[in-house]
């Protein structure tokens, strides 16, 4: 008897079911006990504010730079493979005698040396005056060719300027914004964040906070619907529960605007140096949604 | 001179190492092909940093994650058994059937728990292209064999890996009234992993899709097909190039008038997502290397 009065109390009780956007530790402690058939309702509290926040990320644009480890077994790697692998097909990819052929000679032999060493190859059975002539041609072929176009340097002007608000810097990184906002008369750095209004989706209040705070000259996405994380600060006395649910975003082209009234000033920085800048608890909340490079 | 000196490790080189020591005995001989056989057994691994799979480490599996995240508590219910399951010692069912109620189930099967495990990744790619002359004359396999094998760069056991196959030849495996026999030659296939398949996908999104004319995106089944059959719960994205199309790759262009013939071929990019929904979830990682999708 009392087992089935307790199973009905279960069924009437909150349910075990929660959606994204609750939190769990609140719901286990509401769980009603069999004792009372009949709990007195807890005095209303009043709701809580949520927020929504934006982690705006600019994905890396560079490759990482291996780390010496990296760079010998990949040497040794390359070094192995060449050492194995198939004989080219000389006559599939080139006709007999042309320049490309022998250009592609050259630069394999160049290849060969510096993988194997200068005692390797065999001396190539041409006469001296031949082998200056295919040098010569292949130089004036790459000059038609428009080779020598140089590559971007991997280390930028924002990089040697430290410039923290240039998307260019830290290209390996993923760098995250960060905003300047007065907040109860202290200056204090944070993500991008606003209210959310009676009705409105949680994603869709996002975005429409990130246009109003960060202007809208910049292309964005919000992945996925769902919020990635959640952080509660402190409540001040009298005031309600404040939750701020992040989520997170990525910038494709343009840049933020400051307009002096929602935020100071902003910048772009990787996970460390935001540590620097945010609030303790803020950061304890944020931390592993940030990529470590 | 700060390349030599960033390749350099208090003294020594990053890239060269000592040289080989000689070689005082003769190595044995593979009996089969006559060739020298080293004493160990070698096999070649990635020789470079691989963009995309960076590209995915670092941009796409947090995105995926968010995106296909499913919220669940506690352990999931067992499924419904329906009918019993046979039974070797129950004399009813030993000789029977033990079909399943309701149709098959396989577009049914739900999807795995959302964990970090989970999250949908690239395990290949496979090429593959059916030649119809080759039923009269298998010589037309020749130039489709060539094509892929420029296309990938992949050999029988290549590197060393007991498991690559390389190009493979595809035979017929029914009698289709005066067409197919079991057994002869029509097609050709080829598996890429790892950091060969990501090359392919860089080739592929960098310099063919974006010269193809009237190539909006693969598109994508009308919203009213049936989400419950087996391909949309097999983590498979699918598409075809046409012969033209071929003609882009910059391994083909190349020497583009060594080919009697360019073959057209089918696309699979075969991911670890299954259940439910794994096709939605293959097109999103795939998506997110670039490959376009429309709705017609």
């Amino acid at each position: 008897m009392l087992s089935r009065i307790s199973s009905r109390c279960a069924l009437v009780g909150p349910s075990f079911r929660r959606g994204l956007a609750t939190e769990a530790a609140t719901v286990s402690s509401e769980l009603p006990s069999s004792s009372q058939i009949a709990p007195e309702r807890a005095k209303k509290s009043s709701r809580p504010c949520i927020k929504t926040a934006i982690i705006l990320n600019r994905a890396p644009v560079l490759t990482r730079t291996p780390t010496p480890f990296e760079k010998a077994y990949y040497s040794y790697q390359a070094r192995l493979r060449r050492a194995l692998h198939n004989p080219f097909p000389y006559d599939f990819y080139f006709k007999q005698g042309t320049l490309l052929e022998t250009r592609f000679n050259i630069e394999e032999r160049k290849r060969e040396r510096l993988a194997f060493g200068p005692g390797f190859l065999e001396k190539e059975d041409i006469s001296e005056e031949k082998r200056q002539a295919n040098i010569a041609a292949v130089e004036q072929l790459a000059q038609q060719e428009g080779e020598g176009e140089e590559l971007m340097p991997r280390v930028n002007q924002a990089d040697v300027n430290l410039d923290e608000k240039s998307l260019d810097r830290s290209g390996q990184c993923n760098m995250y914004l960060i905003v300047k906002v007065t907040e109860d008369g202290k200056d204090i750095w944070r993500f991008p964040q606003g209210n959310v209004e009676k009705g409105q989706l949680l994603h869709q209040a996002a975005q429409k906070n990130l246009l109003a705070e960060c202007g809208d000259k910049m292309d964005t996405w919000i992945v996925g619907r769902v919020p990635v994380g959640v952080y509660k600060p402190e409540p001040l006395l009298g005031s309600p529960e404040t939750v701020i649910f992040f989520h997170k975003a990525h910038i494709m082209a343009g840049q933020v605007t400051v307009d002096g009234k929602n935020i100071k000033d902003f910048c772009w920085m990787s996970k460390y140096e935001v540590r620097n800048k945010v609030p303790r608890p803020y950061w304890e909340s944020v931390k592993d949604i940030l990529s470590e490079f | 001179m700060a390349s030599q000196a960033s390749r350099k490790v208090s003294g020594y080189s990053l890239t060269r190492f000592q040289r080989a020591p000689r070689i005082s005995r003769a190595l044995a001989r593979n009996p089969k092909t006559g060739l020298p056989q080293p004493p160990a057994k070698i096999i070649t691994r990635e020789f470079a940093p691989c963009r995309l799979e960076d590209h995915y480490h670092a941009t796409l599996k947090d995105d995926l994650m968010y995106m296909t995240y499913t919220h669940e508590i506690g352990e999931r219910r067992p499924p419904r058994q329906i009918r019993l399951k046979f039974d070797p010692e129950d004399p009813y069912t030993k000789y029977r059937k033990n079909p399943p109620v309701g149709g098959s189930q396989i577009g049914k099967k739900p999807a795995p728990p959302s964990t970090p495990e989970n999250i949908v990744r690239l395990e290949k790619i496979q090429l593959h292209a059916m030649v119809k002359e080759a039923v009269a004359n298998k010589g037309h396999l020749l130039p489709a064999l060539m094509q892929m094998k420029a296309l990938s760069g992949e050999s029988f056991q290549g590197g060393g890996h007991h498991a690559v196959e390389g190009v493979q030849i595809i035979r017929g495996k029914k009698s289709v009234g005066g067409w197919v026999r079991p057994g002869i030659p029509i097609g050709v296939k080829v598996d890429l992993k790892g950091q060969a398949m990501y090359d392919f996908l860089g080739t592929l999104t960098e310099f063919v899709l974006p010269r193809l004319r009237d190539f909006p995106g693969i598109v994508l089944p009308p919203q009213s097909s049936s989400s419950n059959t087996p391909s949309t719960a097999a983590g498979v994205v699918s598409f075809g190039l046409p012969p033209t199309a071929i003609g882009f790759f910059p391994q083909i262009e190349i020497n583009i008038d060594a080919y009697p013939k360019l073959t057209g071929m089918h696309i699979h990019f075969v991911t670890n997502a299954t259940g439910v929904g794994a096709q939605d979830r293959a097109r999103a990682l795939v998506s997110g290397f670039q490959i376009p999708f429309v709705r017609r």
